[in-house]
């Protein structure tokens, strides 16, 4: 069996096409879960009372129910429950958001809590507000701490887009499994998008280890 | 204030602790102590490790609680709300063993936030501030640069005049040396004399025996969570009134 070239070549708009859906579906998702997990993490960070068992009920039911699952559910289900009509792309990134949601309330959980708590404790005794203290002293450094965890997330749901051709969202690997259905050349077109999912989420984590190691030159922490 | 009697040497109080009482748990760190700070005063709070000292000093702008008593800090009241706590500490500086300066900010970021943020001077005003304590404490050349490029020392000295740039009554030392290598002790040490012949109110929990004799008017002696003794360092270092004074004094001179 030979590899046919001019299959890739005839159809790369249709695949390029599939790989921005892609790509778009994970912005929007990462931006929304983003979100929900910055307000989940403001919850999970109470030391106790109903926030904090809200937060923690939020993160443990989405990090225990398998994104297909979920995806599946949003889709089919939850118009039936409640009686109403969602499209493919909006249960997509609600279910993506939903489920990320969880995982980056406990990435910003955690780069907040890996700021030593000294530097807290002297913006306390300095008076500076609460507020500035979050946005200066808080977060920048949350932030760094967490790239590398936040990118490592980020791969997780671009790939976790794969899942949505199950409710037909055309999708990079939806694309490569129609078109496979429409010329038999199914190893061409799986073996093009493994190399543009490759193509993608590569660089990030390229970048990702760079930017960690910018921040402990500059740092020293 | 009116406080009496007594209210001839220095200036009137601006610390006054009465009762104060910390707990941790089933633990007693603090019982019932009392004491009071002049304007202008410098007092060292000596004695061995965990008999209090770190707690009562942190007690003073409220990054601990208190669970008994009272502390009135330029005439505001603790235990008392947060906007209080938020008074207190814009009044009260604190150095800290750590250091603790903000590692992802510049030595000037470092100095202006506190005041650009909880006092509401500009940045012009603030920057200008920051350049003068710099220049203060002997760093006025490092300003661009980030703490991870300083020595213990130099970080310290930033400490230092990050807390002195809220313009604050009364400056909180909580073993500012400790950390320190040897070589660098003196040059934190000249400065914080330098601060207390400036007139400053201070209150500094030290192992640094020279500098409570060089530069304290007073020396509290504390353990279990009390003070043992009050007394002027020639007399706290000349004649122990308290047997375990006489024991720590025989341990570290």
């Amino acid at each position: 069996m030979s590899f046919d070239y001019n299959m890739i070549l005839r159809y790369y708009p249709e695949l390029l096409g599939g790989a921005w859906v892609a790509v778009w579906i994970t912005a929007l998702s990462l931006a929304c879960a983003s979100m929900i997990g910055a307000v989940v993490c403001i919850g999970k960070l109470q030391k106790h009372g109903a926030a904090n068992r809200l937060a923690t009920a939020y993160i443990d039911l989405f990090r225990s129910i398998p994104e297909i699952v979920l995806i599946i559910w949003v889709f089919y289900c939850l118009p039936l429950l409640f009686d109403i009509g969602i499209g493919r792309y909006s249960s997509a990134i609600i279910a993506l958001s939903a489920y990320g949601g969880a995982y980056m309330a406990e990435i910003f959980r955690a780069g907040v809590q890996a700021v030593p708590r000294g530097q807290v404790e002297a913006a306390n005794a300095l008076g500076i507000p609460v507020f500035h203290i979050a946005r200066r002293v808080v977060v920048p450094p949350a932030i760094r701490r967490m790239m590398p965890a936040l990118v490592n997330f980020l791969t997780e749901l671009l790939k976790a887009t794969s899942l949505l051709a199950l409710i037909g969202v055309s999708e990079l690997t939806y694309v490569a499994s129609t078109l496979g259905s429409k010329t038999f050349a199914y190893m061409e077109f799986y073996t093009a998008i493994a190399v543009l999912y490759f193509m993608i989420i590569f660089p990030l984590s390229v970048y990702a280890r760079r930017a960690e190691r910018r921040r402990l030159r500059r740092t020293g922490n | 204030m009116s406080e009496t009697a007594n209210g001839t040497n220095g200036g009137d109080p601006i610390i006054r602790c009465r009762g104060v009482v910390k707990r941790f748990d089933d633990f007693t760190a603090l019982d019932a102590v009392s004491t009071e700070v002049r304007t202008g005063e410098v007092v060292c709070i000596v004695g061995p490790s965990g008999g209090g000292k770190s707690t009562f000093l942190r007690m003073i702008n409220g990054l601990e609680g208190i669970d008994g008593g009272e502390i009135v800090v330029d005439g505001i009241h603790l235990p008392g709300s947060k906007k209080d706590i938020q008074r207190v500490r814009r009044e009260v500086g604190m150095v800290f063993q750590s250091f603790n300066l903000f590692m992802h900010m510049s030595v000037r970021e470092n100095l202006i936030l506190a005041p650009m943020t909880a006092r509401k001077i500009g940045r012009a005003a603030a920057d200008e501030r920051a350049e003068r304590l710099l220049e203060r404490v002997g760093i006025g050349d490092q300003i661009d640069k980030y703490p991870s490029q300083l020595s213990g020392g130099q970080q310290q000295r930033v400490a230092i005049a990050r807390a002195l740039a809220m313009e604050p009554k009364v400056m909180l030392f909580d073993e500012p040396t400790s950390a320190l290598d040897p070589e660098m002790i003196k040059e934190v040490l000249d400065v914080m004399v330098e601060l207390a012949e400036s007139g400053m109110t201070m209150l500094c929990v030290t192992h640094e025996m020279s500098f409570a004799r060089e530069a304290a008017g007073r020396v509290l002696f504390m353990a279990d969570g009390q003070i043992l003794v009050d007394a002027p360092p020639a007399r706290f270092f000349s004649e122990a009134e308290d047997e375990r004074q006489a024991s720590f004094l025989s341990k570290i001179l």
